[in-house]
């Protein structure tokens, strides 16, 4: 028995370790400036909500607060889940005056994405509304997060919060331009995008949501790489029109300037400067 | 099942009391049944050929034997075993066709190459063979056969072989008992991944009453928590990282592949030595002991030291059974090369069926090659210069990493050419990308977060390993309690802050 004692000793210092260095860590995601801290913190009130996956990144902040002097907040992650992005809309409209509008980017009704919803473990404390949601589609994702803190921060959320806790997150955009060559490589293989039932009902409860709020809302398309060929979108558009009984602006194919494209389905800074213009012309934003 | 899954964790709880609760014959039975259930746990279809190599290889251990000693052998017939006797009149019959030794042994071996052949590389060669009719201008008229490689079969055909060859060279006595031959061949730790243990190192073991003893225990826990570590904490967060370099080279700037490809490099260092690690603490806590399999292979200042760091039971395994049977390096330089090239072109291929893996075989053999045509004018310019000797050792080593590395492209490669891709192509887009120097910077590197974590996890291992030249961190686990409670909660913790947890398969079982 005595030889055993060192076994207990262990899982003390791992749980004391675990819940000092855990605490610290999760001490950063609060007082960061990435955008769910801020959330969370109620820093965030904005006049224009901004909703998207990572092609929602495309509504670059910057620019459009300077060409329309007003607030914005964007609620956007690379490969964003439908159902993430419905909790989290409605956590954003129950913590702050309603915005004037709140622009969707639709794509994101594309996908559910349970090892980014694994990251957002960090954000459960705030939120009962997340917390439910990796209770009921990560069981043990929940429950390790309960048995180590260093679990909670082990995900790409929490190191994007260190990255941004002394620095906006508003200029995040991918930045770059596309190899003409790969672009052209991958024009003859086109892609499809698809949504389900499950999707659909979490879009519509999101957009009846901000619209029981009094928000504006405006659903987008954003651009494509031009020539590249997403199936199935006109089904995917027509699908989302129905069940919220809205129009979908399309501006699939509104950027014809390949430089304006870091990849096929994402504007860098210039495309989007222009995107975004366009988005004004029609007034979409501000 | 893989032991990095939960399933695994519920497996290896009961496992421990039965077989701690058991001894001798029923103690053995645990441990084969065992064994079978975590290899069936993949596919139960393929154990039959895990029983029929067993059977094959005992067999003819045994025909070699009576060859040997038809007394001996006709004595242990009557006192041996129900399933020993019952194989008395076969062996009888077998033998009655007066071959020699050296034909039962080349019998086996073609029997065992044989099943390796037709599972691992039927559809290789029918390809390739038709690839090659189709250049001369003829059309070939075949098909191929959706052939399913069987886990581990590569390393358990090698293992089992090993055994009819050391009976035939008088190595190790024949083993009487099919049930203590096929735990050893099944033996669950070791089974689809190695390292490939040998009947000479293991069978006298398994004659020992082992017991539960707690510094084995605490070493044998030790080691399964490293090779946790190095498997879901580097390799499986790394590998996102590399999957991307391989599958769209074109998409990344020069400094993005080269770190795609450094990360490789450590991806299958740590997920091989992390397997290998989990097989010998687990193997420590039963009582046995395996071979070391990797010695801080990437710290290597010469590639027959690297190659006597990484993977060394496969190396060991091909010296010994392959390049010092073709006459190693006993008859002139030439033939040395020859057997070098030969010995590290067949390693190559062992390790998958596409042509990508032999010349990354062949590469090593004219690295081995090289160095011995090199060492010897670069130790006289160290002398000439006087060079101080951590930078002889810095530029080696460096040397041997940077070419190691050069070679690892076409082996990740090769994986895709198993998938059906083009590996060459792929490998040559890596390369071409990185001599490119195309945007060479940090800031090209796409996906900094996965970049950074890599880094990060990398110099932990880097430290970790360096440090322990000088402190001896297992040993002093093994001693001081306080070391050990210290050393195993910050493996822990590394674990739960870096781990990626998808139960994904370790890279060696496609081999």
């Amino acid at each position: 028995m005595k030889n055993a004692l060192w076994i207990l000793a262990l899982l003390l210092v791992f749980f004391v370790g675990d819940r000092l260095v855990g605490s610290l860590m999760l001490r950063q995601v609060d007082q960061s400036q990435f955008r769910y801290s801020r959330l969370y913190r109620s820093e965030a009130a904005a006049e224009v909500l901004l909703v998207g996956n990572s092609r929602g990144l495309t509504f670059y902040q910057p620019y459009i607060e300077s060409v329309s002097g007003k607030s914005t907040f964007n609620l956007s992650y690379n490969g964003m889940p439908m159902d993430l992005a419905k909790a989290l809309v409605q956590d954003y409209l129950d913590r702050y005056p309603a915005p004037e509008r709140m622009v969707v980017d639709i794509t994101t009704c594309d996908r559910e994405n349970d090892q980014l919803l694994a990251g957002f473990v960090p954000y459960t404390r705030f939120s009962p509304r997340i917390d439910s949601l990796i209770g009921q589609k990560l069981a043990w994702v929940w429950w390790s997060s309960r048995l180590s803190h260093l679990f909670s921060v082990n995900n790409e959320v929490f190191q994007r919060a260190l990255y941004y806790r002394k620095r906006s997150d508003e200029d995040w955009l991918l930045d770059r331009v596309i190899n003409p060559e790969l672009a052209k490589s991958h024009l003859d293989k086109p892609s499809s995008i698809g949504t389900n039932p499950y999707l659909t009902q979490q879009f519509k409860e999101m957009v009846a949501y901000a619209q029981s709020k009094n928000v504006k809302v405006e659903l987008v398309i954003g651009p494509y790489y031009p020539g590249y060929n997403v199936v199935n979108l006109d089904k995917f558009k027509a699908e989302l029109e129905q069940a919220t009984n809205m129009q979908v602006r399309d501006y699939r194919a509104a950027l014809t300037d390949p430089s304006g494209f870091g990849d096929l389905s994402h504007p860098n800074k210039n495309g989007s400067m222009t995107y975004i213009d366009l988005l004004r012309k029609d007034a979409v934003l501000p | 099942m893989v032991f990095n899954s939960l399933v695994f964790l519920v497996f290896i709880v009961l496992f421990f009391p039965l077989y701690f609760g058991t001894k001798g014959r029923l103690r053995m039975w645990v441990c084969l049944l065992a064994s079978y259930l975590f290899y069936g746990w993949w596919d139960w279809r393929f154990l039959s050929l895990v029983v029929f190599s067993t059977v094959m290889d005992w067999w003819f251990g045994l025909l070699i034997s009576y060859q040997d000693d038809r007394e001996g052998t006709e004595q242990r017939f009557a006192q041996g075993s129900p399933v020993l006797r019952a194989f008395a009149p076969v062996t009888r019959a077998a033998s009655s066709l007066q071959w020699s030794r050296g034909r039962v042994l080349a019998f086996s071996m073609v029997m065992n190459l044989g099943f390796l052949g037709l599972f691992k590389y039927f559809n290789f060669f029918a390809e390739s063979f038709a690839e090659l009719i189709t250049f001369f201008g003829m059309k070939p008229n075949w098909h191929t056969l959706n052939i399913i490689l069987p886990v581990g079969i590569s390393f358990y055909t090698f293992q089992s072989m090993s055994y009819t060859i050391d009976v035939y060279r008088k190595e190790i006595k024949w083993e009487p008992s099919l049930l203590r031959f096929a735990t050893f061949i099944a033996f669950f730790p070791q089974l689809v991944a190695g390292p490939i243990v040998r009947a000479v190192d293991f069978l006298p073991q398994m004659y020992e009453d082992k017991r539960f003893s707690w510094h084995n225990f605490n070493s044998g826990l030790g080691r399964v928590l490293w090779g946790f570590f190095k498997k879901v904490a580097i390799a499986d967060s790394i590998a996102p990282f590399v999957d991307q370099v391989f599958d769209v080279p074109q998409a990344f700037s020069s400094s993005h592949l080269l770190l795609g490809v450094i990360f490789y490099s450590f991806q299958i260092y740590c997920d091989f030595s992390g397997y290998s690690d989990i097989a010998i603490g687990l193997a420590r806590m039963l009582g046995y002991t395996f071979p070391e399999n990797f010695r801080t292979p990437y710290f290597s200042t010469s590639f027959s030291e690297f190659w006597a760091r990484w993977h060394i039971s496969l190396s060991s395994w091909l010296r010994d059974y392959l390049y010092i049977p073709l006459g190693g390096s006993r008859h002139g330089k030439f033939n040395t090369y020859k057997n070098n090239m030969i010995t590290m072109l067949l390693g190559g291929l062992w390790h998958g069926a596409n042509w990508a893996f032999v010349f990354w075989g062949f590469l090593h053999g004219l690295y081995l090659i090289l160095q011995r045509l090199v060492q010897p004018v670069w130790r006289g310019f160290v002398r000439t210069t006087g060079m101080p000797r951590w930078l002889d050792q810095g530029v080696a080593m460096l040397t041997v990493y940077a070419l190691t590395l050069l070679a690892w492209v076409y082996f990740r490669a090769g994986s895709i050419g198993l998938m059906g891709g083009d590996s060459f192509g792929t490998a040559n887009a890596v390369l071409g990308g990185i001599f490119s120097f195309q945007n060479f910077n940090f800031d090209s590197i796409v996906n900094k977060f996965q970049a950074m974590k890599g880094i990060l996890l990398i110099v932990i291992l880097l430290f970790i390993e360096v440090s322990n030249f000088y402190f001896r961190w297992n040993e002093r686990q093994l001693d001081v309690p306080a070391w050990r409670v210290t050393g195993f909660a910050v493996l822990l913790w590394l674990i739960a802050l870096f781990g990626t947890f998808g139960g994904s398969a370790f890279i060696y079982f496609q081999f």
